[in-house]
């Protein structure tokens, strides 16, 4: 599963631009699905049908793009200004370097900064793709770029960019692959345009589908690192069910279901309300007359930064209870 | 004190926060079971009660929406026996400590248990929280338990919600938790008795909505759902407080507000308008000069789109504990609402026109 890991987040796959991204899962879910597709806004659709009628219609979405840089300026030197596809915070930026998807390498600087007890703020910043001239020049306003940031593995801890939400995407490939029967008819959804704030690719998806229930399938930050996040979650402990994020109240019968799964088959599991940050369960719990949904969340350190830090083992008992969950009748 | 009183007491003495609703929504059921020809629940819970129009073969349908969540707060993390808490929607922090709270306990099997909210001395909190209200992040909820049985009644994310009393005061004001909106409930529950042995050509959808508090989406999925030709939605607005202005605030005790703006569709405002003169209910008009903030913008986006009318009852202290509000408007925004429904003509959104 690693190697899997590695290859998706050594992938690049900015919101709205995740072709690259979605050929690599497509390679992996094809020969496991009994039916692919990819809407209108790039999500990419396998379905599993169940054994026989009477179960449900479930949806389990993981976002496959990632946080990104949109080129706003090109100077005569070479300089490029840019906006952010999503949140990414600039003091994460400083010294990094990123790749456009024809394959262009830059480096970002910054402005000296008058008082060096400040961060950069974006507009401070700038990416360099080394040009001696203007005719080296390629790169043009609205092209996009990704961070660029090597695979780690540190054993039972790894370390790339993009673990959000790539991490969630390895752990749906593994999922349907470990699946060998359900009752219900699952769709593994890989959702274009989470990082987007109106996750638009998981609202056409969720209307598309009309699920009787979803999960969305993501990151979320840990409280265990030096004076960190005001919460109990911590890597190793299981995968964490997002209770509450200002973006998404999760339906109490599906938290249950989840809970009551874990404990029966003795998987370690965190509860967590988050303060900050949402899901692709939130536009998902709106569409059409409503989807009762929840979120099941990878512990991740380091959010949204070029070094995102996950534990195996909360990925792999991650995928243990999607199975399990998927494996039996449910009532909701 | 007006015959809704002891319905509204009890609405506001149940807990139900959003998505958390079953509690106040057994209430609500039990209430409009006789005053509808059909009950059901919506697949996020909201509750529709259908009364049937007169206008023969399949009738026009108007949705009247109230929603009946509340604010509250949800447990985060547990400390040392102290509880520390997130919000539920739009909560007022400066007012929380010294808050009387219900702890929905579902660590070991369901407990629901009383507590404060309370704040740490100021020498414990940093600088910078120490000379004004205390953050949310600050607070705990005490429940008076040692913490290791604290561990094992209480786990993260079991809610919090508020228990202050209801308290009636003069001139037929009510003070308590979650007026907002469960006020709006009573005035649409007044507006079914009204409608009692009235002719009405339209079908009625009563509808106790879901999750407005965070995100709107009862009203956006029981609109989607019920596909009516037109949407009312009920809530409260801001009243006349000490040293708040006129020109932003309505009278509390001055009738229910009735709303103009890019929410609302200008032909209905002007139906409101021309019912509530010709009844003599005293009323207001609030200008709503961006969004309402009310279900009414879930519903109107619908679909295709939904002409939708906003009516609010001035209430104080918006978000706080202490909410308050003057029963007469409760009555006028039920009869009002009911007047309206009465007066809908099988044509009437025909000739509705943009060039009035």
């Amino acid at each position: 599963m690693k190697a899997l890991i590695q290859t998706l987040t050594e992938t690049f796959g900015p919101s709205g631009h995740e072709d690259a991204v979605r050929a690599v899962i497509r390679a992996q879910v094809e020969p496991l699905a009994d039916e692919i597709r990819v809407d209108a806004l790039g999500s990419l659709i396998a379905v599993k049908r169940p054994v026989r009628d009477g179960g449900k219609k479930i949806l389990l979405a993981a976002h496959m793009d990632e946080i990104g840089l949109i080129i706003s300026h090109v100077d005569e030197k070479g300089f490029l200004r840019f906006t952010t596809l999503g949140g990414v915070p600039p003091r994460t930026l400083v010294g990094g370097r990123v790749r456009f998807l024809d394959g262009t390498p830059g480096v970002i600087g910054g402005e000296v900064l008058e008082n060096w007890d400040k961060v950069h703020t974006m507009e401070q910043l700038f990416i360099d793709i080394g040009a001696s001239g203007p005719k080296d020049v390629r790169v043009k306003i609205g092209d996009v770029a990704a961070l660029e940031r090597p695979f780690l593995d540190l054993g039972k801890r790894l370390v790339a960019k993009s673990l959000d939400d790539r991490i969630g995407v390895a752990v749906l490939i593994e999922t349907l692959r470990q699946l060998k029967m359900t009752p219900h008819e699952v769709y593994f959804v890989f959702t274009s345009r989470e990082e987007l704030s109106s996750e638009a690719g998981a609202a056409a998806v969720a209307f598309g589908i009309e699920p009787d229930l979803a999960l969305s399938v993501d990151v979320t930050s840990t409280g265990d690192t030096p004076k960190g996040h005001k919460t109990d979650v911590a890597l190793g402990k299981g995968p964490a069910i997002r209770i509450h994020d200002p973006g998404v109240l999760s339906d109490p019968r599906i938290v249950a279901w989840i809970d009551q799964t874990a404990r029966k088959n003795k998987i370690p599991f965190q509860r967590q309300v988050s303060t900050f940050g949402t899901t692709d369960a939130r536009a998902m719990q709106a569409s059409r007359s409503g989807v009762p949904v929840s979120c099941l969340a990878i512990p991740c350190r380091y959010v949204h930064t070029p070094s995102e830090m996950v534990d195996m083992d909360d990925v792999q008992n991650a995928v243990k209870l999607l199975v399990c969950l998927l494996s039996a009748p449910v009532e909701i | 004190m007006p015959s809704i009183s002891p319905f509204l007491k009890t609405l506001i003495s149940v807990s139900g926060l959003s998505a958390h609703e079953a509690p106040v929504r057994q209430i609500i059921e039990d209430k409009w079971r006789p005053l509808v020809d059909d009950l059901s629940v919506s697949r996020l819970g909201s509750l529709h009660g259908l009364k049937r129009g007169r206008a023969p073969a399949s009738p026009p349908a108007l949705v009247l929406l109230a929603h009946m969540d509340a604010i509250g707060l949800v447990v985060t993390q547990i400390v040392d026996g102290f509880l520390s808490l997130a919000p539920i929607g739009g909560v007022d922090a400066r007012i929380l400590p010294g808050t009387p709270v219900i702890v929905h306990a579902t660590g070991n099997g369901t407990h629901q248990l009383p507590g404060l909210v309370v704040q740490p001395a100021a020498s414990l909190l940093p600088p910078s929280a120490r000379n004004d209200a205390v953050p949310l992040q600050y607070l705990f909820v005490d429940i008076g338990l040692p913490p290791r049985r604290v561990a094992e009644l209480v786990q993260v994310g079991d809610l919090v919600a508020f228990a202050t009393e209801p308290v009636e005061l003069a001139a037929e004001t009510l003070s308590g938790h979650s007026l907002d909106n469960r006020a709006s409930v009573a005035a649409l529950t007044v507006c079914l008795e009204h409608l009692q042995g009235r002719a009405h050509a339209w079908d009625v959808w009563a509808v106790a909505t879901v999750r407005e508090e965070v995100g709107l989406h009862g009203a956006a999925t029981s609109t989607f759902q019920i596909q009516p030709d037109l949407a009312v939605a009920i809530d409260v607005t801001f009243g006349k407080g000490p040293g708040a202005s006129d020109w932003q605030t309505v009278t509390l005790n001055g009738g229910p507000a009735l709303g103009w703006g890019p929410n609302i569709h200008p032909a209905l405002h002007k139906r409101f308008k021309e019912l509530a003169e010709k009844l003599e209910i005293p009323f207001s008009v609030e200008i709503m000069p961006r969004g309402s903030g009310t279900d009414g913008m879930a519903a109107q986006i619908s679909r295709e789109g939904v002409p939708t009318m906003v009516i609010s009852i001035p209430l104080r202290y918006m978000h706080t504990p202490v909410e308050m509000i003057a029963y007469p408007d409760i009555e006028r925004t039920g009869r009002l609402l009911a007047e309206f429904v009465a007066s809908l003509e099988v044509d009437f959104t025909a000739r509705m026109a943009w060039d009035e």
